[in-house]
């Protein structure tokens, strides 16, 4: 029992940390200044989550290389088939999946948000954690299994002999900026849905509809022309594309499209921190 | 014992005796607003609240409570179900925050009363470390440096590299605890002396806490066995219906509780 023949080492920084209830700052700020203290934590559970991942089954890698592929191959058949979309100027497959691959993530991120942060409320109603770290590592994970899909992309791009430019360099920063997207509204979701459970359902109804609303499957000329203005409402269409343009296009996305993006992406992350934040109550009083 | 005059009339200004505690709670209050029936829908919170029929009802779990722990103090906490007991603990570990009232800790916290939280039983021992030390707010890089005295502590050297699937509850407890209690905190949070595998290692984890004490923790233990308050503590505290009922010595409290249990 060596162990308590010695002092025991304590963590430096710890020692003058003093919690005061009374000299609390904003929730929305006391929550941002956590999550900077415990950014280890989403750290440490986005690697947890890849981990998993790719633990459970052998061809963890190689689905994620092949779902796209598969879904892609589908849509293409259907699509090309069905509706005879020639002349676009650019080849349709590469349209859809990088189309696809953004709202994959989307989708996915802003679920699996909601289920973590009820999933944690377990363990944070009984140790103090920032709940919004689950959240944050959540949408980390999920930008990592996005670049992880790019391979197949640029795979399919070299076969059909797709030009590469610079301008995919600006993918990263539309991807992030939909990360922040997700985040916000999966927040948001969350702080609704850890107690009502029909918020989710209610939300997997919106997301379909949401999905058919944004040109991913098909072109957006093919809308009339007196709705297209529409378009421009929609967060996701800025988003998707930011990231789609570099790769059937060979350029970087309109400026507009990323000032667009940017103030949906900033106004949903606000929105949704402070809801979260200025309503944790919600959380505390489930237990 | 403080009363709650002593403390009220400025809270914020800081007391000499106050700056040494390592807890002092002032005039904190939990009080919860509880919907009068359950509630799960979205759809039915609307139509109740848009029809005014949504009424709540007001549930006190604490109530001008005041209590001061000093660095190196063993406190136990004893009272019935539901007297308020879990909350006190999620409050002075910052979960919840007080309706009203002021917490002030010093220095981290380190709570006993989730041993092994966030532990994923598809990941090894040394991945589950990491992961569970972030819980509690520590970084990989410090926990890289003190991992061998946690592989240590939890002799579990052998199987450190195992998932933990394959582990039995005494070893999980044994690795929840070797990293719940890393570092030395400056509070030590327990809710119930914890069966920890079999009775030598619960001997070294019973060392290692009042080692700590030793040192200058202070230690809220929450239990239902007197026993085991009886054994550790140097002071008790009595809480009923989330108000401070005695408190004093670790005898004249027990025998003061078990007399109140004899009554009704």
């Amino acid at each position: 029992m060596t162990s308590s023949l010695r002092p025991s080492p304590i963590q430096p920084a710890a020692r003058q940390q003093v919690y005061d209830s009374s000299r609390r700052p904003h929730p929305a700020v006391e929550e941002l200044q956590e999550l900077i203290r415990f950014w280890d934590l989403v750290v440490q559970w986005s690697r947890r989550n890849i981990k998993l991942r790719y633990k459970r089954s052998i061809l963890g890698v190689v689905w994620t290389l092949l779902e796209p592929l598969m879904l892609m191959t589908i849509l293409t058949v259907v699509f090309s088939n069905v509706f005879r979309f020639d002349d676009l100027g650019y080849p349709f497959p590469l349209y859809i999946l990088s189309g696809l691959l953004l709202f994959d993530f989307f989708n996915r991120s802003t679920l699996q948000i909601v289920e973590e942060t009820v999933a944690s409320l377990g363990l944070a109603t009984r140790i103090y954690v920032p709940r919004s770290a689950f959240a944050v590592a959540t949408a980390i994970t999920y930008l990592v299994n996005w670049a992880v899909a790019l391979i197949p992309l640029a795979a399919i791009m070299l076969v059909l002999r797709q030009p590469l430019s610079w301008a995919i360099l600006t993918i990263p920063f539309g991807m992030l900026l939909t990360g922040l997207f997700a985040l916000g509204v999966g927040l948001l979701v969350a702080t609704l849905g850890a107690f009502f459970h029909d918020v989710k359902l209610t939300y997997q109804v919106l997301l379909t509809g949401w999905f058919y609303a944004t040109p991913i499957i098909y072109p957006p000329g093919i809308i009339p022309s007196n709705l297209q203005k529409y378009f421009l409402l929609n967060p996701l269409f800025h988003l998707v594309t930011l990231v789609r343009d570099p790769v059937i296009l060979g350029q970087v996305a309109p400026l507009e499209n990323w000032l667009a993006a940017l103030g949906f992406s900033l106004g949903a992350l606000v929105v949704g921190w402070w809801v979260f934040t200025t309503q944790r109550s919600v959380f505390d009083y489930r237990s | 014992m403080t009363t709650a005059a002593d403390l009220a009339p400025d809270a914020s200004r800081p007391s000499l005796r106050a700056d040494s505690a390592a807890i002092e709670l002032t005039g904190i209050e939990v009080r919860f607003s509880m919907p009068t029936e359950r509630i799960v829908s979205f759809k039915e919170y609307v139509l109740k609240r848009l029809a005014g029929k949504l009424e709540h009802r007001e549930l006190w779990a604490l109530r001008s409570l005041d209590l001061e722990v000093p660095p190196g103090e063993f406190v136990g906490v004893v009272g019935r179900n539901g007297a308020g007991k879990s909350t006190l603990l999620k409050v002075i570990s910052r979960v919840l925050t007080p309706t009203a009232g002021r917490v002030v800790v010093r220095g981290q916290v380190a709570p006993l009363l989730e041993l092994g939280a966030g532990f994923h039983f598809d990941l090894t021992g040394r991945e589950n470390v990491f992961l569970n030390a972030a819980l509690f707010g520590h970084s990989s890089r410090i926990v890289q440096k003190h991992l061998h005295e946690v592989i240590d502590f939890s002799e579990l050297e052998e199987f450190i590299d195992l998932p933990i699937r394959n582990y039995s509850s005494g070893m999980l407890a044994r690795l929840g605890f070797a990293v719940a209690t890393m570092f030395r905190p400056e509070l030590l949070l327990i809710d119930e002396i914890l069966a920890v595998g079999d009775t030598g290692f619960q001997e070294k984890c019973l060392a290692r806490i009042h080692d700590f004490r030793s040192q200058g923790t202070a230690i809220l233990l929450v239990s239902h066995q007197m026993e085991s308050i009886a054994d550790h503590c140097t002071r008790a505290v009595w809480i009923e219906r989330g108000q401070l009922k005695a408190e004093g010595p670790t005898d004249e409290v027990l025998q003061r509780y078990s007399e109140g249990f004899a009554e009704s």
